[in-house]
């Protein structure tokens, strides 16, 4: 019974395994101060008469809407919310969101919705994961822009959430904001100033190591199992 | 036993890593010099690979045998571009009840299919028929899936694209009830 209990669930894992995991997040990649332009598809015949939002997700799964349309006539709308601009047009079957001039501390995730409060907003196709890396042309030293941003209030730049109405998580945006910003600031730098050179052998080595280990530690258990069951 | 069990997980593992889109059938198009097509002054690209392709109805006539079938495409690029003015006929494919796929503007060329914001980024299937209260056979809906299993194929869709019926991307009954059903259970469809 035990042995069957085990080999059920050594099979299992290694069938999971097989199927793979599959991508959840869509990632953009762009240089501070640069703009990013994003197509959010929206199904005409489901949400003509819908509103739309632009949202962050903070790594605690806070929501924080930064940018919405306010009409339900199924007309073109552009909105503009600071940096923000959602460009609406739901019988084209699309909306347009733009980040302009971007900031390290902009990098997390973000996510096209249909926006209608109290109720739960419908996610539109998956998340999109921002990083945003430091502009390689600056002069100006690294640390010292690590001391400098991380004394700017980032919490200025985001706007005030406009429909505040009876969303949950409204009042706590600003303390929100600063946690994410500082550790996306605590990564980025890091990566881009600190990494000692790794040898092409060592890198080669780590992963083919990484696409056999997989297979090893299956390969271990199965030895493992037959070793202490006896067959 | 024990080495048995750990080559088979090798060789299940490394079978993973090599998996790819098999049905590369692409031979079963009928071509425009087939049916009869007048010729193209389109002049704009897709550009490759194609994220999205968007399924329509001509809410027109259907055909079920290959000489009824070359006339319908006939006369859809004939109403296309003699009529609306097109330069081409606007679907990228045509799909026949005969369960033939007819080239149309074909995998590299913009349609005209689904307005400004779609065209640039889709490629363009439609069934030729009416489908708000009838369904396509399942010789045509194989022939379709078997086109754009080819059009991934050949690298020409993404293969992670997503399929659209035409109500979602504009404000129309296209591709008709019954069929928009069918497609939505297609495992390329993209719900919202």
């Amino acid at each position: 019974m035990r042995k069957a209990r085990f080999w059920g669930l050594l099979w299992t894992s290694f069938i999971l395994e097989l199927q793979g995991a599959p991508t959840s997040e869509t990632k953009r990649t762009l240089t501070e101060g640069t703009h990013l332009m994003e197509k959010c598809p929206v199904s005409v015949n489901k949400y003509l008469y819908y509103r739309k939002a632009w949202q962050r997700l903070g790594d605690r799964g806070e929501i924080q809407t930064l940018v919405n349309t306010e009409l339900t006539s199924g007309m073109n709308s552009k909105v503009q919310m600071g940096r923000y601009i959602l460009d609406d047009m739901p019988r084209e079957g699309i909306m347009y969101i733009h980040m302009s001039d971007l900031r390290l501390e902009d990098s997390g995730l973000y996510r096209c919705v249909i926006y209608q409060p109290p109720k739960a907003p419908i996610p539109l196709h998956q998340p999109i994961r921002l990083v945003v890396t430091r502009d390689p042309a600056s002069h100006v030293d690294s640390i010292q822009n690590l001391a400098q941003s991380s004394t700017l209030p980032p919490v200025t730049t985001l706007p005030p959430v406009t429909t505040t109405t009876q969303g949950r998580t409204r009042a706590s945006t600003r303390p929100v904001t600063q946690p994410m910003s500082t550790a996306s600031l605590g990564v980025n730098p890091t990566h881009k100033t600190d990494t000692p050179r790794i040898s092409t052998t060592s890198i080669i080595t780590i992963v083919v190591c990484g696409i056999l280990s997989k297979s090893l530690v299956f390969t271990l258990l199965l030895i493992a199992t037959q070793r202490s069951f006896g067959s | 036993m024990a080495l048995l069990c750990s080559l088979l997980a090798w060789a299940l593992l490394a079978l993973k890593g090599l998996k790819a889109e098999d049905e590369a059938c692409c031979g079963t198009i009928v071509p425009r010099s087939e049916w009869g097509a007048l010729p193209s002054t389109c002049a704009r690209e897709l550009e490759v690979p194609v994220p999205y392709v968007v399924v329509s109805h001509t809410a027109g006539s259907p055909c079920d045998t290959p000489a009824l079938c070359l006339q319908q495409a006939q006369n859809v690029q004939h109403y296309h571009v003699r009529t609306l003015g097109y330069c081409d006929v606007a679907y990228n494919f045509l799909i026949g009840e005969d369960g033939l796929v007819y080239e149309g503007r074909g995998w590299k060329v913009k349609g005209d299919h689904s307005g400004p914001t779609w065209n640039p980024m889709s490629i363009g299937i439609t069934f030729m028929g009416n489908y708000m209260k009838r369904v396509p056979p399942p010789r045509a809906i194989r022939a379709a899936q078997s086109l754009l299993a080819c059009g991934v194929a050949q690298g020409i869709l993404s293969p992670n694209y997503e399929v659209r019926g035409h109500r979602q991307v504009q404000q129309t009954q296209s591709p008709g009830d019954q069929l928009y059903e069918i497609i939505r259970k297609w495992p390329h469809h993209y719900e919202e």
